[in-house]
């Protein structure tokens, strides 16, 4: 009697959960990032969860036994790469004990495969380095041609996975697309010049000379608007996290508060890079909120640097809500008196 | 749509652009002379200028020049067959980007570079004192009910010498096999020689769930038990296991199947069979040598239970439950009662009463863990703790002294649990707390129907540690433990300096 009670109660709740997985496909992203893309081109078409939150550095996360359950259920499994996960990634596929997204299968979607990657180490990588990542800097999501390029990935996967939806997550990947070009160089500057040629002339500068043509005056807007006063303009950094997003807005990356990738500042080398602050003035010290601001205050007292905490991911900071609010939000931050 | 009517704009917006361009036409980079001739003209022409002005203005020719380049190169790419294309979206990249960037290999090329298996290596120094007469390996293995016998050899001490220990060198080797397994192996290599720790395989796309597993490997029951004594929060393991089970934890070879339920919690159950060749003799024993009757393997198997609410943010908790019944067969050296009830070794080193029956031992783990968004495990917190329960139950089954007990049957009934906290107090930076019993359940029912009613001993003490990376841990821990021994009870103070590094590959830990 006992036994066929419990054996009646196992099939019920094997065939609710059965029920609740058929349907909607399942995505599982490493980072909210992604997570912010993937939805923008599943659309209504997919579930997506991700395990980190955006609040946590993400190098360092435990596979606790939910993200285990995400993962059993998952249809695609997308991830940032360049060894990012590699503390966590792997007992939550093995755990999972989920085929189809197996690393090398369809269902598992490595998003650095589809990205322009800094940093790649052109000498041998040693661990007395600190935590350099041998395939590149894994950041690359800060860049937003990146994320445009991630988008097009996701849509193509999905359209792997999910025949039937292939028109839907293309459509919904160009309108991603053409608003975070919007976003990025304004409307007016779009319709008298291709947003392909926009990026590629953000890659090596060119596009301050195009700003300033008399043709294009006064048309450039978006994010790249608000960031011209900031060009050319040297900061300094906690983590080696912000190059890509430098790298595209012209910025320059002058020295990191860390003295190396992971290891926390020491005071010999808060001395050095104050130095170099003053010599190079300095007047923009970046950093997440999760890092303490301790060494980025004591750094700002001694060469009159500005702290600017701003989160680096989706879901970091209440404002961050999607892939474009992230943005918006950094270039605010950096931009603010 | 509306990029198809901007590519129809784009001549005229192209000229619009580059007119400022056609005025001069030319290239200061590539014929210097006529850039110097030109620079000669606007000085001319505007001597009033200060110098920044005439380098800025030539500085812009330069940069128009380049763009009206990369405009007429543009131009000439064909449009793009669909608006959504990942080679498409972007314009080709040109060579600074290429020495800057590089677009990964695809799904296929990456496999290229792990067909290797990845291999890592730990190397585990620690230093040991403690303030007992004879060693504290020689007061554990002298507690009452928890002392064991090693099937007629010779006892030998465990656990740490005074001074310098090396912890066996750990090599390890993962990689997948195929598209179906996936294996990997530790090979332990001491001063003595090496020795086998696992070496397994793993299924890796059963359905439903499922995953087979076989080889020598670390049975899942309870926490601590499979993860590698590298990844523990103290030096030593606790008290309980190395009472109960050894040196080595429960570790044999055979085959587990598990399985993760469809539920909407966490929810993984697993049975093993192991074959019990004596790996952990404190409990599960085995000669099959005369007059021990011979039992066919498997002779132990495990079964467990794990689960795991959906906590929200950072919380993780997992509880488990988790029995086991084996094979256990003891062989004792022979004894005489003198004065009655009083049992002594006759010390000739010869095994002389024999005993056969099963081992079953059942108990609970918990695991509870937050993870905190600062870095550098500051603020990380882990509470876990085990229990479990022990009972031999044992028929003599010869006896060269006193046969008119053969038939009688032994019961030792033994159990213990720990508590432990760690805490990340600054960054890399983590300080611990170990509160443990046992013998809170320590009874013997002996075959000459005489009995056995110990007290529980316990242990406690702190530890901090300091992870200067992922890779290497500085640590120093004090053990403080009331023992129940046979004459009284024995305080004993313990101290352990740890310096452990690993190399190679970065493993990643499970929850």
């Amino acid at each position: 009697m006992k036994h066929t009670i419990l054996l009646r109660t196992l099939a019920v709740l094997t065939v609710t959960c059965l029920a609740a997985t058929a349907g909607t496909l399942k995505i599982v992203t490493t980072t909210s990032d992604l997570a912010a893309i993937a939805k923008a081109v599943a659309g209504d078409k997919a579930e997506v969860h991700s395990i980190c939150t955006g609040k946590e550095d993400p190098h360092m996360l435990q596979a606790k036994p939910s993200f285990i359950l995400q993962a059993r259920d998952a249809d695609l499994w997308i991830r940032l790469g360049l060894e990012l996960e590699i503390g966590w990634e792997a007992p939550i596929l093995d755990g999972s004990r989920n085929a189809r997204i197996r690393e090398g299968t369809p269902g598992h979607l490595d998003a650095a495969e589809s990205a322009l990657i800094l940093d790649i180490p052109t000498v041998k990588v040693t661990r007395a380095m600190g935590d350099v990542h041998p395939q590149g800097n894994p950041h690359y999501w800060l860049d937003p041609l990146n994320g445009r390029r991630i988008a097009v990935a996701i849509a193509e996967r999905l359209a792997e996975i999910a025949p039937d939806g292939a028109a839907s997550f293309r459509a919904n990947a160009a309108a991603f697309q053409q608003a975070l070009d919007e976003r990025m160089f304004g409307a007016e500057l779009l319709r008298t010049v291709p947003a392909d040629n926009l990026w590629a002339m953000t890659e090596d500068g060119t596009i301050v000379a195009v700003l300033a043509a008399p043709a294009n005056q006064g048309k450039s807007g978006g994010w790249l608007a608000a960031m011209q006063p900031l060009r050319g303009q040297k900061i300094v950094t906690y983590h080696r996290s912000w190059v890509y997003f430098a790298h595209r807005f012209g910025l320059r990356v002058a020295a990191e508060i860390e003295p190396k990738p992971g290891v926390p500042p020491t005071a010999v080398h808060l001395r050095e890079i104050a130095e170099t602050a003053r010599q190079q003035k300095i007047r923009i010290i970046l950093q997440e909120p999760f890092y303490s601001r301790k060494a980025a205050d004591r750094l700002a007292g001694e060469t009159g640097a500005r702290v600017v905490v701003v989160a680096n991911s989706v879901g970091g900071q209440p404002e961050a809500t999607d892939y474009f609010a992230l943005m918006d939000l950094i270039v605010k931050r950096l931009t603010e008196k | 749509m509306r990029k198809k009517s901007l590519l129809c704009l784009w001549p005229l917006v192209a000229a619009l652009s580059v007119t400022p361009c056609i005025a001069q036409p030319v290239a200061p980079d590539t014929k210097p002379e006529s850039v110097e001739a030109l620079r000669a003209e606007v000085a001319g022409l505007r001597h009033q200028l200060d110098t920044q002005r005439r380098e800025f203005d030539a500085r812009l020719r330069e940069m128009e020049a380049k763009f009206a380049a990369i405009e007429t190169a543009a131009a000439k790419v064909p449009a793009p067959a669909g608006q959504v294309s990942a080679a498409a979206a972007v314009a080709p990249p040109r060579p600074e980007l290429a020495e800057r960037s590089r677009v990964l290999p695809g799904r296929l090329g990456g496999a290229v570079q792990s067909m290797n298996p990845d291999v890592s290596a730990i190397i585990d120094l620690n230093y040991h004192a403690d303030d007992s007469k004879e060693g504290i390996s020689h007061v554990l293995e002298a507690l009452p009910g928890f002392d064991h016998t090693h099937g007629g050899e010779e006892e030998h001490h465990h656990g740490p010498d005074e001074g310098f220990n090396m912890s066996h060198l750990e090599l390890q080797f993962s990689a997948e096999v195929d598209p179906y397994f996936k294996g990997s192996a530790i090979a332990a290599v001491s001063e003595d020689g090496a020795e086998m720790e696992t070496a397994e395989i793993e299924t890796t796309s059963l359905p439903g769930g499922l995953k087979l597993r076989g080889g020598k490997f670390f049975s899942d029951f309870g926490y601590i038990n499979a993860q590698h004594s590298h990844a523990w929060d103290f030096v030593d393991r606790p008290l309980v296991y190395q009472l109960l089970l050894g040196d080595h934890g429960l570790n044999d070879k055979g085959l587990q199947l598990s399985w993760l339920a469809p539920t909407p919690f966490y929810l993984l159950a697993g049975i093993e069979a192991f074959q019990s060749g004596g790996e952990s003799e404190m409990s599960f024993a085995y000669s099959g040598e005369e007059p021990l009757p011979r039992h066919d393997g498997p002779r132990l198997w495990v079964g467990w239970l794990k689960f795991g609410p959906n906590l929200p943010g950072n919380h993780g908790l997992q509880f488990g439950v988790f029995g086991a019944t084996g094979k256990h067969q003891e062989a004792h050296d022979g004894q005489t009662e003198n004065p009655p009830g009083v049992w002594t070794p006759d010390g000739d080193g010869i095994a002389d009463h024999w005993l056969d029956g099963d081992t079953t031992f059942w108990g609970g783990d918990f695991v509870y863990k937050y993870n905190s968004p600062k870095p550098y495990g500051q603020g990380d917190f882990t509470l876990q703790g085990e229990y479990f329960n022990r009972r031999k139950d044992l028929e003599m089954v010869g006896n060269d002294f006193n046969p008119a007990l053969v038939g009688n049957r032994s019961i030792a009934n033994q159990d213990g649990y720990y508590v432990q906290a760690v805490y990340g107090v600054l960054p890399r930076w983590r300080a611990g707390l170990r509160w443990e019993q046992v013998g809170l359940t320590n009874h013997i029912d002996y075959p000459d129907g005489s009995e056995f009613s110990g007290d529980a001993s316990y242990r406690f003490g702190p530890m901090i540690d300091w992870s200067l990376s992922e890779f290497s841990r500085l640590r120093l821990q004090l053990n403080r433990g009331e023992y129940e021994t046979d004459a009284d009870r024995d305080g004993v103070t313990e101290l352990y300096l740890q310096w452990v590094v690993s190399l190679g590959a970065h493993g990643a830990h499970k929850f």
